[in-house]
C-alpha cells in the first residue's frame, strides 16, 4: 500500500474554499483585468485581507505554514481566476519573500515580511537582465563590498511587480568572471527621500498575464547595509536559488494546468453548442480527438506535478522530475490553448471570447523556471549521460 | 466584566445596559447540508439511485444562515454551532467553521441511510431539544432536492415558531420580540415572534463572507464532534428507508435535446417553412 494518489479530506476542503473565493472575487473580473492592464489594487487589498499571502510563512509572522501540496492546490485554483493576478500574488507568496524569511534578521522580518504577508508592501525577486535569464552565470549586476555594507550597480529586466515593488531580492555578482560562483542575493528597498534604493525603470507591456505589472529596476550605486546580504556564505546564491527552483517549476506547472483546463472547458461548452452542417461540432471526430489528446496529457501532467509536490514535501531529491513536469505541463498547456483557439474558429480571433486570453496568458509560462530550450538541452544531456 | 458592578454602592443606567447585553448572549444553531456542486455531472444510475460526480459544496442558502448567525454573535456574543446529518461528508461543517462558527456537530449512523426529510428533521429535533438554544437557522431549501421541509419540520417538532424564506432579520434584544421580513408578491411582509424560533434564510438576507485563511486552517484541523442515534435515544428502526414517509419511486433524466433541423430552401420559401414549423411543430407561435 505504498502508492496513494488521494488528497486528504482537509486538502479537498481547502481546494473548495479557495475555488469559491476565486470564483467570487476574481473570475467575474478576469476579462476586465486583462483589458485594463493595470495592477488591481482593490482586488489585491480584498484578497490580501483573506490572509493567503502568508500561505508558506511562519505563523509568528502572520503566515499559515501550509505543506507543499496544499500550496500547489492554492496555485492551481488561483490561476483559474486570472494568470496575471496569480503571478503577482505568487511572486509575493513564494519568490519575493522566500529569501527574506530564510536569511533576514528579525528587524528585516518585522519591517518587510510582516507587512508583505498583509499585502501592505509589495515584493519581487530580480534575476533577469538584458543578457541573462536562464543563463544566471551571465549576471552583470555588480555588488561591491564597502565599509558597513554593499554597493549595487546594474539593471534588472522582466521584473514581475517591479513597477510597484517596495522591496526586491536581487541577484548580483561580486565579480562577473566568477560566473555562477560569484552570485549572491541582496535585499534592496525602493528609493525614498531618506533611503537609498532602486528606482523603477521602463514598464513593459505584455502579450499576456497583463494585470501583473512588469518592468525594469535600476540600481545606481545603491548602498545596502551588511544585514541586507541574504545568505550565510558569499558565492552560494545559485545554491540558495536552487532551494526554491523545484517549487517555482511545479508552481508554473500548476498555472499551466489551470489555464489549459479553463481553455478546454470553455471549448467543450462551445463545441457542444456550435452547430455546423446540422450537428454540434462536438459530434465530429477531428474535434473529439482534440479533447481526447488534451485529456490524456492533462491527466498525466497533473499526476506528475502532484507527485513532484509530494517529493518536495517529503524532501526527496526531484530536480529533474520538476524540470520534466514543468516542461510537460506547459507544453500540454500550449496544445490546449492552441486547440481551444481552433475549436472556437473565427470567434477565437475576437477579444470578446476567452480563448485568445488563455492563449496569450499561456505563453508567459514558457520562460519562468528555465526556457524549454534550456531545460530540454540540459535534460537531454543528463539522460544521455545516464 | 470588571466594571459596572455596584462595588461603590451605585448602579447606573449604563451598568444595567451592559449587564443586559451580557445576558443577551445567543446560542445559535445553523442546520447545514453538503450538496452536489451545480457543475457536477449527475446521471441516473437506476430507478432509485443517482450517480453523482464527486464535487460537493455547502448549500448556498445554508451559508446565508451561517452568515446570519455570525452577525448576531458579533452583535450579542454567544456561540454559533453548525449541525448536519450526513454519514460521509463534513465539508459543510468545515465551511461553517471557516466562516467563523464555534462548533460543528455531525449526526452520523449507518442506519440513517435512505432517510427522508421528515426523518432527518426528527433526528435534528431529537438533538436540539436537549440543547440550550435561542435561535435555529437553516437554508430555505437544500440546493439538491429543493424540498424545503427540514427547517419547518424541525420547528414543528420542537414546538417553536418558524418563518420561512426570510430576507430581513432584526434582533434588538433576544429576550424580546424579533422582527423578520419575507418577500411576498409585489412587496414585503414584516412578522414578529419571540425566541427561540427557527428561520429559514433566503437570498437577499446577506452576502456570506469569504473565509479568511486563518479560519480555513482552523477548519481543516477542526475536530468534528460525532453523535450517533443511540446518543439521541433513537433506534435504527425509527430512521432510514424503512421508516421513510416519502420514498423515491423513479428518477428520470431530462429529455435529450432534439436534433437540429436545417431548412435548405432559398428565400423566401425558407421563411415560410420556418414560420410553419414554429407554429405546427415547435408550437411556440
Amino acid at each position: 500500500m505504498a502508492l496513494d494518489f488521494g488528497f486528504a479530506e482537509e486538502q479537498e476542503f481547502f481546494r473548495q474554499t479557495v475555488r469559491d473565493a476565486v470564483n467570487r472575487l476574481i473570475m467575474p473580473r478576469a476579462q476586465e483585468l486583462d483589458e485594463k492592464e493595470e495592477f488591481p489594487w482593490d482586488l489585491w487589498k480584498e484578497f490580501a485581507a483573506l490572509g493567503y499571502l502568508g500561505l508558506r510563512h511562519k505563523e509568528k509572522y502572520g503566515g499559515m505554514e501550509t505543506d507543499t501540496i496544499t500550496q500547489m492546490i492554492f496555485y492551481e485554483e488561483l490561476a483559474r481566476g486570472s494568470c496575471g493576478f496569480a503571478m503577482s500574488a505568487i511572486m509575493q507568496i513564494l519568490m519575493g519573500t522566500y529569501f527574506i524569511a530564510r536569511f533576514g534578521n528579525e528587524d528585516i522580518k518585522q519591517r518587510i515580511l510582516v507587512p508583505a504577508i498583509k499585502g501592505e508592501k509589495i515584493g519581487t525577486i530580480c534575476f533577469t537582465e538584458d543578457q541573462s535569464g536562464s543563463d544566471l552565470g551571465g549576471t552583470r549586476t555588480l555588488a561591491t563590498k564597502v565599509d558597513g555594507g554593499w554597493r549595487i550597480n546594474g539593471r534588472k529586466q522582466w521584473i514581475t511587480n517591479g513597477p510597484i515593488a517596495d522591496f526586491a531580492t536581487v541577484m548580483a555578482t561580486i565579480d562577473p568572471k566568477l560566473g555562477l560562483k560569484g552570485l549572491n542575493f541582496y535585499l534592496v528597498e525602493r528609493k525614498t527621500e531618506n533611503r537609498d534604493g532602486f528606482v523603477p525603470g521602463q514598464r513593459l507591456h505584455k502579450l499576456g498575464s497583463r494585470c501583473s505589472v512588469t518592468g525594469e529596476l535600476v540600481f545606481d550605486n545603491v548602498f545596502v547595509p551588511d544585514e541586507n546580504f541574504l545568505g550565510e556564505e558569499i558565492g552560494k546564491g545559485v545554491q540558495y536559488a536552487g532551494e526554491i527552483l523545484n517549487e517555482v517549476r511545479v508552481m508554473t506547472g500548476m498555472n499551466a494546468l489551470a489555464i489549459a483546463k479553463n481553455a478546454m472547458d470553455d471549448a467543450r461548452e462551445f463545441a457542444n453548442n456550435r452547430i455546423a452542417f446540422g450537428n454540434p461540432i462536438s459530434k465530429y471526430q477531428l474535434i473529439r480527438e482534440k479533447f481526447a489528446k488534451f485529456w490524456a496529457w492533462y491527466e498525466a501532467s497533473r499526476t506528475y506535478l502532484y507527485k513532484c509536490a509530494w517529493m518536495i514535501q517529503n524532501n526527496i531529491p526531484c530536480i529533474h522530475d520538476c524540470m520534466l513536469a514543468k516542461y510537460h505541463s506547459t507544453e500540454m498547456c500550449m496544445y490546449a490553448v492552441e486547440e481551444a483557439m481552433r475549436i472556437y474558429g473565427g470567434n477565437a480571433f475576437c477579444t470578446e471570447y476567452p480563448p485568445q486570453r488563455y492563449w496569450r496568458d499561456a505563453k508567459f509560462l514558457l520562460y519562468g523556471g528555465g526556457t524549454h530550450e534550456v531545460l530540454c538541452d540540459y535534460l537531454g544531456r543528463i539522460y544521455l549521460k545516464d | 466584566m470588571g466594571f459596572g458592578h455596584s462595588k461603590f454602592g451605585f448602579v447606573s443606567d449604563f451598568d444595567i445596559r451592559i449587564s443586559d447585553l451580557l445576558e443577551a448572549k445567543m446560542d445559535i444553531f445553523v442546520l447545514v447540508k453538503q450538496v452536489p456542486d451545480p457543475e457536477a455531472i449527475v446521471k441516473v444510475k437506476s430507478d432509485t439511485e443517482l450517480d453523482i460526480e464527486n464535487k460537493y459544496f455547502t448549500s448556498f442558502f445554508d451559508e446565508i444562515g451561517v452568515e446570519a448567525g455570525l452577525k448576531l454573535k458579533e452583535k450579542f456574543g454567544g456561540k454559533v454551532t453548525v449541525l448536519t446529518v450526513d454519514n460521509r461528508r463534513v465539508d459543510a461543517l468545515r465551511r461553517g467553521i471557516s466562516m467563523g462558527a464555534d462548533e460543528a456537530i455531525q449526526i452520523t449512523d449507518p442506519a440513517l441511510e435512505g432517510s427522508d426529510q421528515f426523518t432527518i428533521a426528527r433526528v435534528l429535533a431529537s438533538y436540539l431539544k436537549e440543547k440550550p438554544c435561542d435561535l435555529i437557522l437553516a437554508g430555505r431549501q437544500a440546493m439538491d432536492d429543493d424540498a424545503g421541509i427540514v427547517g419547518p419540520a424541525v420547528a414543528e417538532l420542537l414546538g417553536i415558531p418558524h418563518v420561512n424564506a426570510v430576507v430581513g432579520l432584526d434582533v434588538e434584544d433576544p429576550k424580546k420580540e424579533v422582527k423578520v421580513t419575507r418577500e411576498v408578491e409585489n412587496g414585503k411582509e414584516v412578522l414578529s415572534c419571540t425566541l427561540p424560533a427557527l428561520f429559514t434564510c433566503q437570498k437577499g438576507l446577506n452576502t456570506p463572507r469569504i473565509p479568511q485563511v486563518m479560519n480555513v486552517m482552523k477548519a481543516m484541523k477542526a475536530q468534528i464532534k460525532k453523535v450517533d442515534l443511540a446518543a439521541l435515544g433513537l433506534s435504527p428502526a425509527e430512521v432510514g428507508l424503512s421508516s421513510a414517509k416519502v420514498k423515491v419511486q423513479k428518477y428520470l433524466p431530462p429529455p435529450k435535446r432534439p436534433p437540429v433541423k436545417v431548412i435548405k430552401e432559398d428565400f423566401p420559401d425558407n421563411v415560410k417553412t420556418l414560420v410553419k414549423l414554429l407554429k405546427e411543430e415547435a408550437k411556440v407561435i
